[in-house]
């Protein structure tokens, strides 16, 4: 007892002395970071020449990416200091709402696209930047990801993102499988890897937002792709319509396609499965690029936009969040020519470079095959991706309510037609041409 | 006399055996995962690694500034215990000992503290931070946690100094020591195991805390452990070998503190807690 | 005599021990916790009297937020929903956790070899981060690469795998299960410390009046069990009902799937934060008007349970 007594003292007491020495040099640090931190609100910048830009978003894989992207900014801006300080994804928006809340948070952030993004600007808490220059650029359609009710623009996008079938080359070669251009082949396909007792799709029903974008997938191969989406956002029809139904019990019908025990499975687990060969597609968004080749660099896929009944082949897209500029920041103009070299070629050859992912500046190529190809096909055949375009408002959003639906769809408690039933029944409470 | 009972010894061992198994195997896979490269441990994630490799923790001091989230991990812990001690030892002393007409209401006042869901007020309490100037300090941290310890630290200190014999007070007293003199000579002493629970539970719960610093510190500098580890979910999404490294690494300071003090911790717990 | 000396005590107290600065004790204490603690909450749960724009405050409506929670759908069935949940992970937890935990520390009471080891090996997984406890368990629990089911098939029980935190039938149970593996060492700790007190004279008394197995049980160990059955169970009602931590890191905020998994500290989160698709909640005043609501029940079931046993002890 008396030997325990003695360590555990000593313990502390090096404990202690090292929090002694800490909290000496810990003030000290705080006063410099004080002077540096321009959130801070003493930080004046009076005497220093130089300014810091914080940067908040969700992209944690990104931190390495984004010194690139840095350097190349300070080429032309030496003195902005600019740090990238990402959140977890699922963490992000908690930290950030409440820091702009408080009227803090950082100089610029990763707005969520549409919507839910907008909130934050309906909110007072983005700075309009509909004046600076580069924004021409870009499409409407583009913009519109960050274009405020009030006509103000908020955010300059960023990437687009495309979700799609990603499919195993070598598997296909071996079962002699061609890649299919029309619904029906589509399933033949699925039915000609089950009776070779490979998984034909590595998904998972456990995580509800793969199941919106599974939708925007198989959605688009059941119902006339841009037709309906024009529709749908217009009011002309809504989800109560028996195309919309249609498409619920494909997505139905397709769970025998999926592996084992798929109710159980999430993004981590689906991806492995596709990244080690066990399953011969993957139906998720464009950003998975660079996880799945860094995962298994020797993978050999592609990807194929998916067939319609209608005969049309496209890829659902959207734009996946935009920078924006935090209403409170001391460093305004600052953080304004930062948003305008996120406009500039430069800037956007950089990006597909080293993020692989596509830019939403048009006329971007890059070196890699599979996201070249993808580009020209988001160029040419795309369909809007409306569950995040059109569908975030509510509370639960629509977008959710498909999303648990579609989960209890999977688990057998709901039948397809009560899912359309419900996600109209909230769609005709939040959003606006169906009321 | 007989074996009254109708449970002999084996069976004892089994059931004490197979809960002690479960109990650590999670551990115990977290702890060799950490020797295995991403590569093994897909192809045999219950395998003993075939060769223990340090790599997977070299490959993770590289990415992450782990030095310095173990630094500000240590600095809020250590504090935060030595001040929820120190002040809950005065505030305890003062219930236990002094009756006035308003210590059950404080004692009262402290206790509601482990009902309330202290999430709830997380605006208002960084609009606080904010306005002390103790965002993206690890004051902030270590004020939440003096201050979300306190219930449980109250409780059972005053049930402890309850017990303690009025005797050596007296005789302290009247030997001229003043309040403080009393406390901290006389009853401290005496109040070993019970801080030593208290000292326990507080620290697990600053070293594990991940929210406070999540909202609070945006700073990779000041950043503790365990929000340095969300980071890495993220970031290393991929790299399962040194993801288990920093698991382990995250984990592996509360276990040495324990196993030094676990003595006093459990009969902190068998000797004052049951009151 | 005890009296005697403390009256004459007390007179000289007076005298010389209690100066004035006694009263400053617990003032440190009483400020940190009452600015950190006490004035935000009462803040926030002033919010829930308001109505909310996304953000944006704007008018007092009194009750409406409360009434708005229990009749308006969702939030009326996703409160039930989750409210039943909890009431599971209490009863579940009383079981597997404290129940064993009793087992436990009797075994250990009775003198097995290795008891340290024993009591250390329960109370390890204590010390994780629960973001450590759910991630680890989220592997062990996979429907395929899991240990679990691996364990199941080669034990030939492979009628029993399932995707246990897919399974809307499994998952709140296996979350509740993690959260006793995690949470059964420090039971395990109190009901031993419990035992250990029960004086010695009073066991052999009993075994020379002839008592054995389920008698002593009843009269001897139940009722000198009390105070620390008491402990644990307060403690694990409290917990039961703000069970937040492991399931958001096993499941998320969403309380997937199909809403299985959700407790009321999960519904509350996802009201006054939102999920990473809403990006933001729109529901901060009915969000405050539930917290409101969970601190009240766990107060006041929490004072009635104090009070009825405080009633018990007496009468023994």
């Amino acid at each position: 007892m008396k030997k325990t007594t003695k360590y555990l003292v000593l313990f502390l007491f090096t404990m202690l002395v090292t929090f002694v020495l800490a909290a000496c040099s810990d003030s000290g640090d705080d006063t410099a970071t004080n002077d540096n931190n321009s959130d801070s609100d003493n930080g004046e910048t009076a005497t220093e020449e130089k300014v810091k830009l914080t940067i908040g978003s969700w992209r944690t894989e990104d931190v390495a990416k984004y010194e690139k992207v840095i350097a190349l900014f300070n080429e032309t801006n030496p003195d902005i200091e600019v740090e990238f300080s990402p959140t977890k994804n699922t963490e992000y928006n908690t930290v950030l709402n409440t820091a702009l809340q408080a009227g803090e948070g950082p100089d610029i952030f990763h707005l969520r696209p549409y919507a839910a993004g907008l909130k934050l600007a309906d909110a007072g808490f983005v700075e309009p930047i509909t004046d600076i220059n580069g924004l021409d650029t870009f499409s409407e359609d583009y913009l519109a990801a960050s274009k405020g009710a009030d006509g103000e623009q908020y955010g300059v996008p960023l990437n687009i993102s495309s979700t799609q079938f990603f499919y195993n080359k070598k598997i296909f070669a071996d079962q002699g499988l061609e890649v299919p251009t029309t619904w029906d082949e589509f399933i033949e396909v699925n039915e000609k890897l089950l009776k070779a007792d490979i998984t034909p799709i590595a998904m998972g029903t456990k995580e509800g937002w793969l199941l919106s974008l599974s939708h925007g997938i198989v959605g688009a191969g059941v119902l006339d792709g841009n037709a309906f989406a024009e529709k749908l956002v217009t009011g002309e029809t809504d989800f109560s319509d028996p195309a919309f139904v249609e498409s619920i019990e494909a997505m139905n019908d397709l769970k025998k396609y999926f592996p084992a025990n798929s109710e159980g499975l999430g993004m981590d687990d689906i991806r492995t499965i596709f990244a080690m060969e066990q399953a011969a597609m993957f139906p998720l968004g464009s950003w998975e690029i660079p996880v799945v080749s860094e995962l298994n660099p020797d993978l050999d896929y592609g990807f194929f936009p998916m067939p319609s009944k209608t005969g049309n082949q496209s890829v659902t897209t959207w734009v996946d969040g935009s920078f924006a500029i935090n209403a409170k920041s001391k460093n305004i103009d600052a953080a304004k020519t930062f948003l305008e070299f996120l406009t500039t070629k430069e800037f956007g050859e950089l990006f597909v470079d080293e993020f692989k992912m596509i830019s939403a500046i048009p006329g971007i190529t890059s070196d890699d095959e599979l996201l070249s190809e993808l580009s020209k096909t988001v160029e040419s055949s795309s369909t809007p991706y409306y569950w995040v375009i059109n569908f975030v408002s509510g509370d639960p959003t629509t977008k959710t309510v498909l999303e648990t639906e579609l989960q209890g769809m999977y688990l057998g408690e709901v039948t397809p037609a009560e899912v359309a039933q419900r996600v109209q029944e909230n769609a005709e409470t939040s959003f606006e041409p169906f009321k | 006399m007989k074996n009254s009972s109708m449970w002999s010894k084996p069976f004892y061992y089994v059931i004490v055996f197979a809960v002690a198994t479960i109990s650590l195997y999670p551990i115990f896979l977290m702890f060799l995962s950490s020797f295995k490269t991403s590569a093994e441990i897909f192809k045999d994630p219950l395998g003993l690694p075939t060769k223990f490799t340090l790599d997977t923790y070299r490959t993770l001091m590289s990415k992450i500034p782990f030095d310095q989230y173990f630094m500000n991990s240590v600095i809020v812990s250590v504090t935060s215990v030595v001040l929820v001690v120190v002040f809950c030892s005065l505030a305890a002393y003062y219930i236990a000992r002094f009756k006035f007409s308003w210590n059950n209401a404080i004692f009262f006042l402290f206790l509601l503290g482990m009902m309330i869901p202290i999430k709830l007020g997380i605006v208002p309490l960084f609009i606080l931070m904010r306005d002390l100037g103790l965002i993206n300090s690890l004051w902030s941290l270590i004020f939440m946690n003096i201050a979300t310890g306190t219930p449980l630290t109250m409780l059972i200190l005053t049930g402890f100094f309850k017990t303690m014999p009025m005797e050596l007070e007296e005789a302290a007293r009247m030997d001229g020591a003043g309040n403080l003199r009393v406390l901290w000579s006389v009853l401290l002493p005496l109040m070993r195991p019970a801080l030593g629970t208290v000292v326990i539970v507080n620290f697990i719960s600053a070293w594990n805390d991940f929210f406070f610093p999540l909202i609070f510190i945006t700073e990779k500098a000041k950043m503790t452990i365990p929000v340095g580890m969300l980071s890495l979910f993220g970031e290393h999404s991929a790299d399962w070998g040194s993801l288990f490294a920093g698991l382990t690494l995250a984990s592996l300071p509360m276990m040495i503190l324990f196993f030094i003090a676990s003595k006093q911790f459990m009969e902190g717990l068998t000797a004052g807690a049951v009151k | 005599m005890m009296t005697t000396v403390q009256t004459a005590s007390k007179k000289k107290g007076r005298k010389i021990g209690k100066s004035w600065t006694i009263h400053l004790f617990p003032i440190p204490a009483l400020i940190i916790y009452g600015l950190f603690v006490l004035y935000p909450i009462l803040a926030a749960l002033s919010y829930s009297f308001y109505s909310f724009n996304g953000f944006s405050r704007e008018s007092f409506v009194g009750f409406d937020n409360f009434v708005t929670l229990f009749t308006t759908e969702p939030y009326g069935s996703m409160f039930v929903n989750a409210f039943k949940h909890n009431i599971l992970y209490f009863a579940l937890q009383m079981v597997a956790m404290n129940g064993l935990a009793f087992i436990l520390a009797f075994i250990i009471y009775k003198k097995v070899k290795g008891a340290e080891f024993f009591k250390i090996a329960f109370f390890l997984p204590r010390l994780l981060s629960v973001i450590v406890v759910g991630f680890l368990w989220k592997l062990i629990l996979n429907p395929n690469f899991g240990t679990l089911n691996m364990l199941l098939g080669k034990l030939g029980l492979e009628e029993l795998q399932r995707a246990w935190l897919g399974d809307p039938n499994t998952a709140l149970i296996s979350i509740i299960l993690v959260n006793c593996w995690f949470g059964l060492g420090f039971g395990v700790l109190i009901f031993l410390a419990g035992f250990q007190s029960i004086p010695g004279e009073l066991i052999e008394a009993a075994k020379l009046d002839g008592a054995k197995g389920m008698t002593m049980l009843r009269k001897i160990y139940l009722p000198l069990m009390v105070p620390s059955i008491m402990i644990m169970t307060v403690l694990t009602f409290i917990q039961s009902f703000e069970a937040f931590e492991l399931v958001y890191a096993m499941q998320g905020s969403m309380g997937e799937p199909y809403y299985s998994t959700d407790t009321l500290a999960v519904f509350f989160y996802r009201l006054a934060f939102g999920s990473s698709t809403s990006g933001s909640s729109d529901a901060l005043g009915v969000g405050s008007a539930l917290a409101a609501v969970l601190f009240l029940f766990i107060l006041i079931c929490t004072m009635i349970f104090l009070k009825f046993t405080n009633k018990k002890e007496v009468e023994m």
